[in-house]
């Protein structure tokens, strides 16, 4: 079983895209849930992104990637 | 002591997450004794910014990652750092927490009757919509960096102001850190800034801004993030 790590919907009001500034844990590293795995700027805010479980990460979407509330940008299994 | 001065801005940095990880709310005045300029973390993993970083240390320029957005900033003698940790209310939106630090500043420098407001500068360094300008030109620049606890949100909300003049060095040291990174903004312009050291009137100093500044962010610490204060 995989669990999303999906850049929330609430993660802030507005429309505005959001950039993947820094993966903070590498493609299949074992990560713990609620560690900080990856940064997402919006309008010079950085937001954190939690890992939602513990396993091994699969990053889905690049540093510098341009991503919208909703994607998925890695998977933990 | 209202400013509390650190070596290097590393420890600034390091004292700032430290009372995002504590979630309570508070304000830091800070000022680092060693020039300075800080970078999102992402920039390190670049190999072009990794190759000039011995060169920028040898010109006198420690280059340092943060956890907060923007771009490359000076930090060290010439500015001083607004940190503010605030809670979030679950609608607050990003502009809630600029026109926040933004507002506090606004309101110090009015008390040293300089008018200011905010908005993009061209040829500004870390320019965004969110900085506090006087005369058309960037006096601070402000980020933030949103946490999610059990608890609710919280907001590390930072701002940093020219006090003094940079030295003529953090010019060319910031063209080539652009230039490494793979930014394709407008060329800086010195003249795009304006230190508060240049705009105080002659009676006042520049010591006594941080105490205004400390004053205006308390007052606004405690209330929270609104809809209702939004509309007001």
């Amino acid at each position: 079983m995989s669990n999303d790590v999906r850049i929330p919907e609430d993660l802030y009001e507005g429309d505005e895209d959001s950039v993947i500034t820094a993966w903070l844990a590498s493609d299949g590293a074992r990560v713990k849930q609620g560690a900080l795995i990856a940064e997402i700027m919006t309008a010079k805010v950085q937001h954190e992104m939690i890992a939602p479980a513990s396993g091994i990460l699969k990053i889905l979407k690049q540093q510098d990637e341009v991503v919208t509330k909703g994607t998925v940008i890695g998977q933990i299994s | 002591m209202i400013v509390t001065t650190f070596r290097t801005a590393a420890e600034g940095i390091a004292r700032e997450q430290a009372l995002l990880a504590a979630a309570r709310p508070a304000v830091l005045l800070w000022q680092a004794q060693d020039d300075t300029i800080v970078v999102p973390r992402a920039w390190l993993n670049r190999a072009a910014v990794c190759t000039i970083l011995p060169d920028m240390m040898r010109s006198g320029w420690h280059i340092l990652p943060r956890g907060s957005g923007g771009g490359a900033v000076p930090q060290g003698p010439c500015t001083l750092t607004l940190a503010m940790i605030v809670p979030l209310s679950p609608r607050a939106r990003i502009e809630d927490g600029y026109r926040l630090i933004c507002g506090a500043l606004s309101e110090a420098l009015n008390r040293f009757e300089v008018a200011s407001g905010t908005g993009a500068v061209a040829g500004a360094f870390c320019d965004g919509a969110w900085n506090v300008t006087a005369g058309g030109r960037k006096l601070a620049g402000t980020a933030q960096r949103w946490r999610t606890t059990p608890e609710g949100r919280i907001a590390l909300l930072h701002a940093s102001i020219l006090m003094t003049p940079p030295p003529d060095g953090l010019w060319p040291a910031l063209a080539t850190l652009h230039c490494a990174a793979g930014l394709s903004q407008a060329p800086l312009r010195p003249d795009a800034h304006v230190a508060l050291s240049e705009l105080l009137p002659k009676t006042m100093r520049v010591a006594a801004f941080p105490g205004a500044l400390a004053r205006a962010a308390e007052d606004r610490l405690l209330r929270p993030l609104t809809e209702r204060q939004r509309a007001a």
